[in-house]
């Protein structure tokens, strides 16, 4: 379970967080969120595809990391080999909020929690958070603006999805994986986007996806595909 | 005799009349822009001063599909309509009036394209209710579950579903969508007179604010005025009052007590002593009413009957405050739908209890054939004619039957229920399928078109729930041990979806809450 409390240069002098990857930091996760904006990082590693949030039913791109739950094929004793984290993984134990502000037109103040049952949460190793002085460490000054930038990516990834699914561009797809053992992988409950439907759209279409930064994104999903093959390879690599 | 089909004129704008418009100009582009040859006009004539009964309502699961087709978000849908999902129907106090109960579920037994499991239920029937051994969907109403997650697209389901509505809101959303999405030219208007052909057609009709209107086929839905089929043709009415009694209903609206109550998963029918009263559940409000003979029953003691039934679940001041609605009809169908060029759909065409909720259903399938069959010209129509009186005629009969069913296997003692159960008052088909059903039970042979009303699990639902036993078979058939093995592991499958469905799925109220604030994706 969750204990997000807000974050305090007082509370939380000595609380220190730790940047390993491991499973028991709880990355043993078989996808994550991922936004439009960090696409072009994902696909180097990972595939992206769609998925449902199970309590609004609600569309998000995920990053792909394993074939089966609780499972990341980028995990190994040496921690997570990929040259790209995906934000949402990295966010971990902060968590970003927004009060009102005071004055009606004035912008709603960013607020910073920590999850203090996370297992990064230390007290004895880890990256400290607060300077002597009180003052945000740089670890913490970065892990901020990585939480402004999550907070603007689900704003965009709301009208990136409504674009996908106004163009019919979303489709559920089922993936038989066969390993290397001769075991059948089935990969359910996913969505990608639908190239003939893509292929087919209006140079109009496609001008307004491409004015509202949709277009690359679209053509970023569809390159991911082929790390298919790499979560394949690693799985068979495990299994030998 | 060969004039061509292109102006349809629907008189009047209930949920039968918007209903046979949605579904016939889904079907046919109007006003085609391919020039006139293509197109046809499809125009709604809707009397500015007749209000629409706007009582809660039940549909089939068919409305799904009606709805899909006519282009309609099943989000838009819920949001707009006051609607809830339906699952079946709950029964109580039909058999013996002592707290018995059974339920009609709309999904067919486990495994049922290619296995019986009623015979297989019968040594079990002490231990297990028919519809709780051998459908997953029973179970869930009593935790008021809904039958799909937000995660699920629109029109899909976990278990199979139909709609309670407003059919106010209902009529008025489906004009909306007609007119401003499929093309359907509306007119207010009263309609003064009907201009006849040398023929005896209907040539047009005169109204007070449009003028005339002229078509080639006239549909009839101006409700049970029946202002074309009856009041200008005067096509005979055919009681059957013989076989079902009740002609009277009193309906009311009762409020819930706070906006999270429980809604419920399926239409509640509790048994009175002369009739029966429905209990639905819309998101908004609960629609309930007394259905009853006016020979076996006073109003005066009907209505204390609806107050007492209210104030058992609503509390003695909501059942003092609630405003009783008197309906009085007489149950029966025309003795043809389609006569001349004017067909009738919806109460013109016939009215019966809503005890299987069958009036909307008969609404799609008679505007589903239209649509399908829309004769091409004159000379043509009247072999539609012939084939559409046909076919409904069958559905009346099968209705019937089915819902004399539903009386005939009682023990209660009351006049009413004893006379229901007279042989005289049963339709004969009726009695020969149950003196079949005495021997086996009924399956896909029973059911002799491809497209009948009820399934044969239907009447499999209403028989097991009200007791009824077929006698084990005097020989024992080869296929009966393999049979047998096959029953158990179905039995088994069906309680583990239960268990599985109980354990993953929302309250209604939840998943309509989360369909206002979200919305059903489409895929």
């Amino acid at each position: 379970m969750s204990n997000y409390v807000i974050l305090n240069s007082s509370a939380h002098a000595n609380t220190k967080v730790i940047t390993d990857r491991g499973a028991e930091y709880g990355d043993n996760i078989k996808y994550a969120l991922t936004f439009a904006f960090e696409f072009r990082n994902i696909q180097s590693c990972y595939p992206i595809f769609f998925s449902k949030d199970s309590e609004t039913g609600q569309f998000h791109p995920i990053a792909l990391f394993g074939l089966a739950n609780n499972e990341n094929l980028f995990l190994d004793d040496r921690g997570w080999d990929a040259t790209y984290i995906p934000m949402m993984i990295e966010r971990h134990p902060f968590l970003i909020g927004y009060q009102g502000a005071a004055d009606p037109d004035g912008d709603p103040s960013p607020v910073v929690s920590i999850d203090m049952d996370n297992p990064r949460v230390s007290k004895l190793k880890g990256e400290t958070l607060f300077t002597d002085g009180g003052k945000p460490t740089a670890y913490l000054e970065q892990a901020v603006t990585r939480l402004e930038a999550i907070h603007r990516g689900h704003e965009h990834n709301k009208d990136f999805v409504t674009a996908l699914l106004d163009n019919d561009l979303l489709e559920p797809f089922t993936m038989e994986i066969k390993l290397n053992d001769g075991s059948d992988n089935q990969l359910l409950g996913f969505y990608t986007i639908n190239e003939d439907k893509l292929s087919q759209l209006s140079g109009e279409a496609l001008s307004a996806l491409n004015t509202d930064g949709h277009l690359q994104p679209i053509y970023m999903a569809l390159a991911s595909y082929a790390r298919v093959r790499t979560l394949i390879d690693k799985k068979n690599a495990q299994q030998t | 005799m060969n004039k061509k089909t292109k102006k349809l004129v629907i008189v009047g704008g209930g949920t039968a009349g918007w209903l046979t418009a949605g579904i016939i100009a889904a079907e046919h582009s109007i006003n085609s822009a391919d020039g006139e040859s293509a197109g046809f006009q499809l125009t709604l004539v809707e009397s500015p001063d007749i209000a629409t009964i706007g009582v809660g309502e039940g549909t089939w699961p068919s409305m799904r599909t009606t709805l899909r087709k006519m282009g309609i978000s099943e989000t838009d849908f819920f949001r707009e309509c006051s609607a809830s999902f339906k699952q079946g129907t709950q029964f109580s106090g039909w058999t013996t009036g002592e707290n018995d109960s059974y339920t009609h579920p709309f999904t067919i037994p486990h495994g049922y394209a290619e296995t019986n499991l009623a015979p297989h239920w019968q040594p079990l029937r002490d231990q297990v209710k028919f519809a709780d051994a051998v459908c997953p969907q029973s179970p869930l109403f009593e935790g008021t579950l809904a039958p799909k997650q937000i995660t699920t697209p629109e029109f899909a389901f976990q278990v199979n579903y139909g709609y309670h509505l407003d059919a106010g809101k209902f009529a008025e959303f489906l004009r909306n969508h007609c007119v401003n999405k499929l093309g359907v030219n509306h007119i207010k208007a009263n309609v003064l007179a009907v201009k006849s052909d040398e023929c005896g057609d209907i040539a047009s009709i005169t109204t007070d604010s449009s003028g005339d209107i002229s078509g080639e086929l006239f549909i009839d839905c101006s409700g049970s005025r029946a202002l074309l089929i009856g009041e200008h043709f005067k096509v005979p009415f055919c009681s059957k009052s013989q076989f079902l009694f009740n002609n009277t209903a009193l309906a009311a609206q009762v409020p819930y007590s706070s906006p999270e109550d429980p809604i419920q998963s399926c239409t509640l029918s509790t048994a009175q002593t002369a009739g029966w009263i429905w209990d639905i559940g819309l998101p908004s409000r609960r629609g309930v009413g007394h259905v009853y003979s006016s020979a076996h029953n006073t109003e005066d003691n009907a209505t204390a009957e609806l107050i007492r039934y209210i104030e058992a679940s609503a509390g003695k001041n909501v059942a003092q405050q609630a405003t009783v609605r008197k309906i009085t009809f007489e149950p029966g169908h025309r003795a043809e739908f389609w006569h001349k060029n004017c067909v009738a759909i919806g109460m013109s065409a016939g009215f019966i209890e809503p005890l299987e909720a069958s009036a909307l259903v008969l609404v799609e399938l008679s505007a589903m054939m239209i649509a399908d069959q829309l004769p091409a010209n004159r000379s043509v129509m009247a072999l539609v004619a012939k084939r559409f009186n046909k076919k409904f005629l069958y559905r009346w009969d099968r209705i019937i039957d089915f819902l004399k069913l539903h009386y005939i296997l009682t023990k209660r003692q009351d006049d009413y229920w004893r006379d229901n159960c007279e042989k005289s008052s049963i339709p004969e088909t009726l009695i020969d399928l149950v003196s079949m059903w005495r021997h086996q039970s009924p399956w896909h042979r029973d059911t002799g078109h491809i497209d009948e009303l009820f399934p044969s699990a239907s009447f499999q639902y209403v028989l097991y729930g009200m007791g009824f036993e077929t006698l084990s078979s005097n020989t024992r058939r080869r296929s009966d041990i393999d049979a047998g093995n096959v029953a158990a592991a179905l039995f088994q499958e069906n309680a583990k979806r239960a268990t599985q469905l109980k354990g993953s799925l929302p309250t209604n109220r939840e998943l309509i809450n989360k369909i206002y604030t979200y919305g059903f994706q489409k895929i």
